[in-house]
């Protein structure tokens, strides 16, 4: 009963923002920035929202939610432009986006690619708007689950797949990538007792190594080298290209959907951690469950679609947390929360008495965000796949100054141009061993998470490592790991193949 | 015609620019650098403030925020780098006195003089599922087990740490510290069962307090408060008088000039501050926020900065956190 009255009330609060023009203004124009924000490497949605939460002071709550949460959704979404065109990552949500997008790119597919995150971005988005307004409080009480051994797992777990996904040939290439970012995390003072690890004395590296600069570096470097190095011609743009994706490739693809906004929903609610792990995650499970893994990273449509829509579906799962105990799911979700504090709202398990419908609200303007995200997206997408028609010798020096801009901006600090430039040489060489870069990226951004949870998680534990195997969802974690790591090795897939003959399991194709 | 436009112009000027230097200060917008992010304690605090100031000064205050370096070092520098006039205040609290010893600049805190808003009280807390129902129960068993006890408080050396440090000085009971990023982490940590002792500021916790997801045990403060739906928290000091010695520290937010700005636009500022401080909506969203207002200016803000700054650079020195010896600076040892 309760539910068809907070679905009555919902839809109460839908009518009243459409109805108003002003709402709808700030809606598109919102969502459109993020977009903007999202798409430029550098910019990231958690940038968005920080830098347009002072402007909304004079705005009263409900406008300002409408803003935010428009650049949350948008941001997040935009990175995908970037990924698919020209290969860098707009955000490090979208880094996985860039396995499979840019070789669709290649094929001239750029716009059916951008039209089908597109489409798949808002369902996400609005499956995990659901989410928020009908089952949060059980999926709080799930987000209560994560002490420190559990985030640590996560992050090491997020380290280790991203590898396992993307080496090209030896599997241990990946994780070693992936290690190689985790020691640059180590970089800078522990946030525990404040040691300086590997500073040498200089003083920026105090405060350790930024992600973005070396985001941009990994990704924008190589690239700008090997396109002018090679000659060879980038992503092409096909004549008459075709951004509605045809209902047929939606309706078929709508498991792979629903699955991976699960995913982005789950991860979503997890505090802390947020759009970056959930796309890489979704990818993986659906390279994994598919029935031809070996299309992806070769221009697969499902990897585009599972790493994009897990990302959107993580903005509304990061707002259960949010909204319910006043923890931030993800970094984002994180300013958002000194927004509504701006405003005089404090989230936390007070809120449906304090403010009724501010859950409610919310959710609208989830709903509102992705369809208006869903029209932008797709007036965009034509006009942006016309980039590609710059010629790379233009092209190229354009994305160089981008991504120096890029690095500077955060922070106004000269000393990110000295990062951004050895991690983008140090790693076109790595490139060219064979060796994949999404790992050592994700493994800058979840070091810090890594490093700090397992030191304090054993201090919790007085050095004792055995909760590990006491708590339900680190056993779950750590048995994943395991088999993760396993399961790349001959002698297990052959211990496996024997133990399914004595059982008796061995089908007749196998 | 040409020359006489150009005559009447030039005479326009001199006139409008004489009419200016002869007004007395305000007469033009005033500059509200803010260190810290938008929609922080420090930033809301300096907008309701300097909303109420601007309409009794008459004229516009703009905030704005210039974060990032060390302990708010950027927006300081910036701030103290504009002319030292009395148009251009910084938004301001407690933690940035730290700048100085972790190496965000080489200045010690009183080359400012700052205006007190004030800031929310901390309150230990426990986590409902804990068989201590008062703060003896509390100390008492963490006496009987040193270090047994897991308690979180915001990062080591923040403001929460100096306040659980002292508890353990004046209680003599020991527990063992497990730091986190911020409160919100820290009281994250109490949620899932990590930890079971929490100190934090009662505006970060109040919801969890009303909420029924923490216990109150005591304010660390010489009062008790009330909070609305759970009755008064009693002060700690009233079962460990030996508090006394080391608490309250206090947050203290609001905002700064330079020490050295002329006498007459400080004046015109203590007049305005004060007059912001007594109005009524101030004093609502202070209560609705769970704050206790200050309103010290001169002398009095410096000797709590000076306070706060020496017990800061100190325990951080002794840490290990502090870049930069606190005596190069001349910061008094507490």
């Amino acid at each position: 009963m309760q539910l068809f009255e907070r679905m009555g009330s919902f839809f109460e609060i839908v009518g009243s923002m459409v109805i108003d023009p002003m709402s709808l203004a700030v809606l598109f124009g919102s969502v459109l920035l993020g977009i903007l924000f999202g798409a430029m490497p550098g910019l990231t949605s958690t940038l968005g929202v920080a830098l347009l939460t002072a402007l909304t002071y004079s705005m009263n709550t409900e406008m300002a939610m409408i803003c935010l949460m428009s650049i949350y959704v948008g941001g997040t979404y935009g990175g995908s432009y970037a990924s698919i065109l020209i290969n860098i990552p707009g955000t490090a949500a979208s880094a996985a986006t860039a396995l499979d997008g840019y070789p669709l790119a290649c094929k001239g597919e750029g716009g059916r690619a951008i039209g089908l995150t597109t489409t798949a971005s808002t369902i996400g988005t609005i499956i995990s708007m659901l989410f928020v307004v009908c089952i949060s409080p059980i999926i709080s009480k799930f987000a209560l689950q994560f002490t420190s051994f559990e985030f640590f797992l996560l992050a090491f777990f997020g380290i280790i797949i991203s590898g396992t996904l993307t080496a090209p040939d030896l599997v241990i290439k990946g994780w070693i990538a992936g290690f190689l970012g985790l020691f640059l995390a180590c970089i800078g003072r522990d946030q525990l007792q404040f040691f300086p690890r590997f500073t040498f004395g200089i003083p920026e590296l105090d405060s350790g190594i930024e992600v973005v600069p070396v985001l941009i570096g990994a990704f924008g470097i190589p690239q700008i080298i090997e396109v002018l190095r090679s000659k060879t011609a980038m992503a092409k743009a096909k004549e008459l290209q075709k951004i509605l994706p045809e209902i047929g490739t939606v309706l078929r693809n709508l498991p792979a959907i629903i699955r991976s906004s699960l995913i982005g929903v789950g991860i979503g609610a997890v505090p802390g951690i947020g759009e970056d792990i959930a796309g890489w995650v979704s990818y993986g499970t659906a390279k994994n469950t598919s029935k031809h893994p070996e299309t992806f990273g070769k221009g697969e449509v499902q990897g585009v679609i599972a790493s994009e829509t897990a990302n959107n579906a993580c903005v509304g799962g990061a707002m259960i947390p949010l909204l319910n105990l006043g923890i931030p799911g993800s970094p984002p979700a994180a300013m958002l929360l000194g927004a509504l504090m701006l405003h005089g709202v404090t989230p936390g398990p007070m809120i449906t008495f304090e403010h009724p419908t501010f859950i409610m609200e919310i959710a609208a303007i989830l709903l509102l965000a992705s369809i208006a995200m869903w029209i932008t997206g797709m007036m965009l997408a034509k006009q942006v796949v016309k980039v590609l028609r710059i010629p790379t010798e233009l092209f190229m020096p354009i994305i160089g100054v981008l991504c120096i801009i890029g690095s500077y901006s955060l922070g106004l600090n000269i000393f990110n141009l000295y990062l951004m430039l050895p991690v983008g040489i140090i790693c076109y060489f790595l490139t060219n061993m064979g060796y994949p870069i999404a790992p050592l990226v994700i493994g800058v951004i979840l070091g810090p998470m890594a490093d700090e949870n397992l030191r304090r998680a054993l201090m919790v534990s007085q050095g004792s490592f055995l909760p590990v195997f006491q708590r339900p969802v680190s056993l779950i974690l750590f048995i994943i790991i395991v088999w993760t790591i396993c399961s790349q090795f001959g002698w297990y897939k052959r211990g496996i193949g024997k133990l399914k003959d004595i059982l008796g399991f061995k089908r007749a194709n196998s | 015609m040409k020359r006489f436009a150009l005559l009447s112009f030039v005479v326009f000027f001199a006139f409008a620019t004489g009419a200016l230097a002869e007004k007395p200060f305000p007469n033009r917008n005033i500059t509200d650098v803010v260190v810290w992010s938008a929609g922080g304690g420090t930033d809301v605090c300096n907008r309701i403030v300097t909303a109420e100031m601007a309409t009794i000064l008459g004229t516009n205050i703009n905030v704005i925020n210039k974060t990032g370096g060390v302990a708010g070092s950027v927006g300081m520098s910036h701030a103290f780098g504009m002319p030292h006039d009395g148009y251009t205040l910084c938004g301001l609290s407690e933690s940035n006195v730290t700048a100085g010893v972790q190496g965000g600049w080489d200045k010690k805190f009183d080359v400012w003089d700052a205006f007190i808003v004030g800031g929310s009280p901390d309150v230990i807390s426990v986590t409902p599922d804990t068989p201590y129902k008062t703060l003896k129960d509390l100390i008492e068993a963490a006496k009987a087990n040193p270090k047994s006890i897991k308690a979180s408080a915001s990062g080591a050396g923040s403001i929460h740490h100096l306040n659980l440090l002292a508890v353990e000085n004046g209680s003599g009971a020991k527990f063992n510290f497990i730091p986190y990023k911020g409160s919100n982490d820290a009281q994250n940590a109490a949620m899932t069962g990590e930890v079971s002792v929490v100190v934090t500021s009662l505006a970060e916790q109040q919801q969890l307090l009303r909420g029924g997801k923490l216990r109150a045990l005591g304010m660390l403060i010489p009062e008790s408060f009330d909070v609305q739906d759970l009755g008064s928290i009693p002060s700690a000091f009233t079962a460990y008088p030996g508090l006394s010695k080391y608490l309250p520290i206090s947050q203290a937010i609001g905002f700064a000039v330079p020490a050295d700005t002329p006498a007459d636009a400080k004046k015109v500022l203590v007049d305005a501050f004060n007059k912001a401080m007594a109005t009524d909506k101030v004093k609502t969203w202070a209560k609705e926020n769970y704050y206790l207002l200050s309103g010290k200016t001169g002398a009095e803000s410096k000797k709590v900065f000076d306070a706060l700054e020496s017990n800061f650079a100190w325990t951080l020195w002794e840490l290990g956190a502090a870049t930069v010896n606190p005596e190069t600076l001349k910061i008094a040892k507490p």
